[in-house]
């Protein structure tokens, strides 16, 4: 580790620092959309309830969009809830782990995000195919003459979490994983 | 193996996974994915994660958890949780232990415009707390009663709880939110049972030092009755719209987020950057929510697959234990897991095992859901992790108060929440008559 040219060393930093800094601005907007996207379903659903209510006519297709922003949300927000940690789990067993043998710890916490980034990666795998199949059937959602909308770009946002999610994945567990093989150590 | 050998091994699997520390949405895609590689083969299996991932949350009705949660955020800073307690201050300032008493009532008020616990516990822990302590009352107790009296908040409709217990046991929410109405009130009157008895024979668990008079505030008993008012449009709005037939569940959530949010701006609560704030913590509980019960989706897919739950239900049934055995084994292992697993994920864990039983066994499922609620939520307040206890803890912020004290002092209300739940098991029509109607 002394060996490395410092120069060499510094500009491999920065570059690093960028990449890192690009990756966190990605997954912050994805996650930005999805809060968007919350306010705009409440904003959606009582603008429908007071059209039925008020002038006797429900909007059009409000409750499939509904539905469909919901699985936006959670898609999106995805990578954010990973990278804060925010996935529910019970805390325990690392906690103690922590206290014993930090390393240990995180070569668990390694695994358990190489898990999640497999699960991840697959959704991401048959999302994809779904994919394929929406824009080859041209699948909408609605009632046709009414009001239709076409479903393969939400299944693009979907899939683009996803992906997110398993990079953040990724991400952690090499950190983790870094940190087991203590490679952490010498910095401050 | 045969699929039952299956199904049982990957719960096994998956408890032990979640016991050392894997997420648990990820350990059920994990273990289920598994099962059905076993039980069919990989092809399937991806097509399965493919389907539930992309399907099971395209449902009109699970947009009401980011609505209910954003709704019990925006009331939570509106101070609406402290006019309430305010009021009853007022009411309850001539009875013994008052403090104590009025915490439990506001908070059965307040649960009625919040559907989520933790709620219900950082609003009390912040507004009933300093009070109490003020007056007299230990800490330990003061604690104890707002860790209490905040399972009402998931008890009492609204209720995130409730929702996903009639997701899974395709229920009617509407239906659901009902029945806990009886519970709640049973377990209110219960809390203040056990606030008397405290006071009356156990004074130095409940009061720390002198006793003050509560000084009689200035403010007529006019002036804290309209301190009441918006709680009271509230619950008008939102359940009064629900059961009014003027909206469903999903709708009356975006309604009550509204109107809370309306409250906070009249309030001048809120600024911008705090909504922001809001909305992104929103947005987190309902990721990891969404994403358990995708996942658990699949992990039941996958268990009816197997035919676990069938071959459960003939067996358990149909040997010595019988339906009330099961009921008693059922609630003792939701309430150990709760020990170390927090409610949603227990629910989402052990129901699609125990409700193939429970249908089998002939139990009113609006009922036996409420026993499973009620149990749950006796989980907020044990050790080592429950959730309402480390809110208090955090809502606090206060170094010299230590977590095992709030435990200690939520345990009487630990107590009154078993008899509780031993008395709608005796007299079921406390859960089921409003919902039945």
């Amino acid at each position: 580790m002394a060996s490395d040219p410092v120069q060499a060393g510094a500009s491999e930093g920065r570059r690093r620092r960028t990449v890192h800094l690009l990756w966190l601005r990605a997954v912050d907007g994805l996650g930005a959309l999805g809060t968007i996207m919350i306010a705009l379903l409440m904003a959606m659903i009582c603008s429908d309830v007071f059209a039925r209510n008020i002038t006797g006519g429900s909007l059009p297709l409000v409750s499939e969009l509904g539905a469909l922003t919901l699985v936006m949300i959670v898609y999106l927000q995805l990578g954010t809830t990973v990278r804060n940690n925010r996935l529910a789990r019970t805390e325990f067993f690392l906690a103690l782990m922590e206290n014993r043998s930090p390393r240990t710890a995180a070569f668990f916490s390694g695994l358990w995000e190489l898990a999640g980034a497999a699960v991840c990666g697959a959704i991401a795998w048959s999302t994809y195919g779904i994919l394929l199949k929406d824009i080859e059937h041209r699948e909408f959602i609605g009632v046709t003459v009414v009001m239709t909308m076409q479903t393969w770009p939400f299944r693009v946002l979907i899939l683009v979490g996803v992906a997110v999610a398993a990079i953040q994945f990724v991400v952690l567990a090499v950190r983790s994983f870094l940190k087991a093989s203590g490679a952490g150590e010498h910095r401050p | 193996m045969t699929g039952v050998e299956i199904g049982a091994a990957c719960i096994v699997v998956l408890v032990v996974l979640i016991m050392i520390g894997m997420p648990i949405g990820i350990g059920m895609i994990v273990v289920s994915f598994a099962g059905v590689t076993l039980i069919r083969n990989d092809v399937v299996a991806i097509r399965m994660i493919g389907s539930v991932a992309n399907d099971s949350l395209e449902e009109y009705l699970f947009a009401v958890v980011p609505l209910f949660v954003l709704m019990g955020l925006l009331v939570t800073i509106s101070g609406v949780g402290k006019d309430t307690f305010d009021l009853f201050e007022r009411l309850l300032r001539r009875v013994r232990a008052g403090l104590g008493v009025a915490t439990v009532f506001a908070n059965a008020v307040f649960a009625s415009i919040t559907g989520i616990s933790i709620a219900s516990a950082s609003v009390f822990s912040r507004v009933a707390v300093p009070e109490m302590t003020r007056h007299g009352y230990s800490r330990r107790f003061s604690t104890g009663v707002v860790a209490g009296s905040s399972v009402l908040g998931m008890l009492i409709p609204p209720s995130l709880l409730m929702i996903i217990y009639a997701v899974l046991a395709e229920e009617s929410v509407g239906r659901m939110f009902l029945a806990g109405v009886g519970p709640g009130l049973l377990l209110s009157l219960l809390f203040t049972v056990t606030i008397l008895i405290l006071a009356t024979w156990r004074r130095s668990s409940v009061f720390a030092g002198e006793v003050d008079e509560l000084a009689v505030e200035p403010q007529s008993v006019f002036d804290s009755a309209k301190k009441g008012i918006p709680i009271v449009v509230l619950v008008t709005l939102v359940l009064g719209g629900l059961y009014g037939g003027f909206f469903n569940p999903t709708e009356a959530g975006a309604v009550g987020a509204l109107g809370a949010l309306v409250i906070a701006l009249l309030r001048r609560s809120l600024n911008l950057s705090r909504l922001w704030d809001l909305l992104v913590e929103t947005g987190q509980v309902t990721v990891s929510v969404l994403f358990l019960i995708m996942a658990a989706t699949f992990f039941s897919r996958m268990l009816a697959m197997s035919g676990l739950p069938n071959a459960l239900a003939q067996t358990l049934l149909a040997g010595s234990i019988g339906p009330y055995g099961f009921l008693l084994l059922f609630l003792v292992l939701v309430i150990v897991m709760g020990f170390l697993i927090d409610s949603i994920s227990i629910m989402l864990i052990l129901l699609p095992i125990a409700l193939p039983v429970a249908t089998e066994a002939g139990f009113d499922l609006i009922w036996f859901g409420v026993l499973t609620v009620v149990a749950v939520e006796i989980g907020l307040l044990t050790p080592p992790f429950g959730l309402s206890v480390y809110t208090i803890k955090a809502a606090l912020d206060d170094p010299d108060l230590k977590i095992s004290d709030i435990f200690l002092g939520a345990m009487p209300f630990v107590f009154a929440m078993m008899v509780g739940l031993a008395i709608i098991v005796i007299f079921p029509p406390i859960a089921t008559w409003l919902a039945r109607l």
